[in-house]
């Protein structure tokens, strides 16, 4: 029977490591994606590198938003399109507005599509690096900025920038409460 | 022989009997019953929502019930069938068989497997109960994505939690099985003269001890991201619903194996039986099944292409789900030529297998339409995918169970069934199991998507006829259900090789199997 105990200890042991190559899958997708530019993730935080050279080359941006789970929000771009030159830096802004009765918080989602273009997205300053809190009725502009990198392809079409905005009011203040 | 048996008796006297003998009990026999019994009760609830189903669908419009309640009957009844039907039943032969066949007095682990099964009532119990919560049972479909089954109703933490315990079971059962077959078989049975049955479950034993984890991670990440603030999956933190999609299916496409290398281990028992010939290509079934085994876990992404990939990982889980089809393909060669030139016959258990390799292949080759990326893109999410896996789950692992049990009874029970009836049996079910199934092809291929309580009106004809294919399934089914109690009323009579041509060592015990058998281990040489 000794040999019984050694193949349970065996098995055993496997299942731990399956369990635990189940949560290993979250950061191995995680480094996939961003190796392969897959799911159209952008730099989630904001761009401090060195000043990238302005080329002689233009590139439309197009600015779509969403609310997620029908959130009592108005939230939508300023501007929905603009031409913009590789390397030189933008401001734009989105439009938020509260229409519920009390305050909330919360958080953008962004994601460029073609997802394997999202690299060349280099925000340096967004709204989606921290979470918002608005009154109730308050409006907001939320602004980025941004910068299209010089290494972008040149047979590419329009980059499509998306932000999902999502209320987390109840994440939020159950934290607090703790 | 017999006088052993009774030596043997004598030392056993001590079980408790009525209800107490079977909570108790640690006999393999007793519980490949219970798994057997409970599997049965399953199948039919399992079986009643899927009529709900068809009920509904007859016709256009909504007749029967609400789209919610709709939803909970296509997601239960996917979970019951899976893990309450066909797990279960697998497991209940493995317990009744594998120590017979390898020559072994019981399972390695019996208190174990005791408990392994005695999970599973209270776990269903739990699953079924969420039916009559007041925001109802699980509605996200059997695959539990997020964001949907994130947002659905309080049954949520319960199904997790019995998935929990149903992961648990089988855990337990396949560390059971893996541990009895490569430490207790007879003296001279090498690994290469084990039956294909003990093969089969061997293989699927590893496959659930990799696999059954991997789904527990996901569904814990799935209760911590809706009641601990984790976000895995919530896009609203950070987190990505298709990232649960790849560990889901990671988890995903080895179970589909796991129920069905089991029903090829059965298959390639019975046909030589009827066939009278020794199985075709014994080492190229062992390798296929270790082959199907190991691409299992590489082919996971194609369930999910139209999810968004790029182009190298469509093309290459394309090519490695194709791929399968070169072992599954031996496979189904090595039983036509058993039988080529075999003294065939025809009886239960035989139509059985017969009708599972012409429509598992049917199944099989719809699988493989599937599998080619740009069709699937057509294909995904229609009826055609429901069309495809129940040809696979359906007369491919449901007619193993049944042929089976054909097999087998004379063994269990020491009685016959009635062979008329069995056939009887054998010709109803797969008379509907086709007019069933066939027709969710065509509707698939014009469009009909799937998990829907409502239809166009183009589809009506061919839904009417699945509808009514459907009834007379399940009503075929109750016949098997008298067939087995009225072959439990009968005397016993079946000799101890209860089949001609059958072999292996369980048909050298007495039929019926004595309580205890191998007390000694046979000779194999």
């Amino acid at each position: 029977m000794k040999s019984v105990k050694s193949t349970i200890t065996k098995l055993s042991l496997v299942v731990v490591a399956m369990y635990g190559f189940s949560y290993a899958l979250v950061p191995i997708y995680d480094t996939f994606c961003e190796i392969t530019g897959l799911n159209g993730k952008t730099n989630e935080v904001a761009y401090t590198g060195s000043d990238i050279e302005k080329e002689n080359r233009f590139i439309k941006i197009k600015f779509i938003s969403n609310v997620a789970n029908s959130a009592p929000l108005y939230f939508e771009p300023a501007v929905t399109e603009m031409t913009v030159q590789v390397g030189k830096p933008y401001n734009t802004h989105y439009v938020m507005k509260n229409n519920s009765t009390k305050q909330l918080h919360t958080t953008a989602s962004p994601s460029v599509t073609p997802g394997k273009f999202a690299e060349y997205f280099k925000k340096i300053e967004c709204f989606c690096f921290n979470q918002q809190t608005i009154d109730s009725g308050e409006i907001k502009d939320l602004g980025i900025q941004f910068v299209v990198d010089n290494d972008l392809p040149t047979n590419i079409g329009d980059i499509v920038l998306s932000y999902t905005m999502f209320d987390i009011t109840n994440k939020v203040v159950e934290a607090d409460k703790l | 022989m017999s006088t052993n048996i009774d030596h043997i008796k004598e030392e056993h006297h001590h079980q408790p009997s009525g209800l107490m003998r079977w909570i108790t009990t640690t006999n393999h026999k007793d519980i490949g019953s219970l798994y057997l019994w409970f599997s049965l009760l399953m199948f039919f609830i399992g079986g009643f929502m899927a009529l709900i189903i068809r009920a509904e669908l007859f016709q256009p419009g909504l007749q029967l019930v609400v789209p919610g309640f709709f939803n909970q009957m296509t997601t239960m009844h996917a979970l019951i069938m899976i893990f309450g039907a066909l797990m279960p039943a697998f497991v209940g032969l493995a317990n009744w068989q594998l120590p017979m066949m390898i020559g072994a007095p019981d399972m390695a682990l019996p208190r174990l497997n005791n408990w392994s099964f005695w999970i599973l009532p209270f776990a269903f119990t739990m699953l079924l109960s969420t039916l009559f919560f007041e925001s109802g049972g699980p509605a996200a479909g059997w695959t539990l994505y997020p964001p949907l089954s994130l947002q659905g109703g309080n049954s949520m933490p319960f199904v997790i939690f019995s998935l929990h315990l149903l992961g648990a079971s089988s855990i337990l059962g396949a560390i059971n099985v893996i541990a009895t077959i490569l430490n207790m078989r007879a003296p001279g049975m090498t690994l290469m003269k084990m039956p294909i049955f003990v093969w089969t479950w061997l293989i699927t034993a590893f496959l659930l001890i990799a696999a059954m984890p991997v789904l527990a991670g996901a569904i814990t990440m799935l209760l911590t991201d809706r009641f601990y603030g984790t976000s895995f999956f919530t896009a609203a933190g950070g987190g990505d619903p298709v990232l649960f999609q790849h560990i889901f299916w990671f988890f995903g496409h080895p179970e589909v194996y796991i129920l069905i290398l089991p029903a090829f281990g059965i298959i390639s028992t019975i046909i030589p039986a009827f066939s009278r010939k020794k199985l075709f290509g014994y080492d190229s079934m062992v390798y296929a099944t270790a082959s199907i085994a190991l691409l299992s876990f590489i082919v996971w992404a194609h369930h999910m292409f139209t999810v968004g990939m790029p182009l190298a990982g469509e093309i290459f889980f394309m090519f490695t789900t194709m791929l399968i089809a070169v072992p599954t393909g031996v496979k189904v060669f090595n039983w036509v030529a058993t039988m080529w030139r075999g003294s065939m016959t025809f009886e239960t258990p035989m139509l059985f297998s017969l009708a599972f390799i012409i429509l598992f292949t049917i199944g099989g080759f719809s699988g493989l339409m599937l599998a080619i990326t740009p069709a699937d893109f057509q294909y995904h999410d229609t009826y055609f995918v429901v069309a495809h896996f129940h040809y696979v789950l359906v007369p491919g692992a449901i007619f193993a169970v049944i042929a089976a049990v054909y097999y087998w009874l004379p063994k269990w029970t020491g009685k016959m069934y009635n062979e008329t009836l069995g056939k009887v049996h054998f010709w109803m079910t797969t008379v509907f199991v086709n007019i069933t199934f066939f027709p969710m092809h065509f509707v698939g291929l014009a469009g009909m998507p799937r998990r829907i309580p409502d239809y166009a009106v183009q589809f009506t004809d061919f839904n009417m006829i699945a509808s009514i294919g459907a009834f007379g399934f399940g009503l075929s089914q109750l016949l098997f259900v008298y067939i087995l109690f009225q072959t439990l009323r009968q005397p016993v009579t079946a000799a101890d090789k209860s089949w001609e041509g059958a072999e292996g060592l369980e048909w050298t015990l007495p039929s019926p199997a004595p309580y205890h058998s191998f007390d000694t281990p046979p000779k194999v040489d």
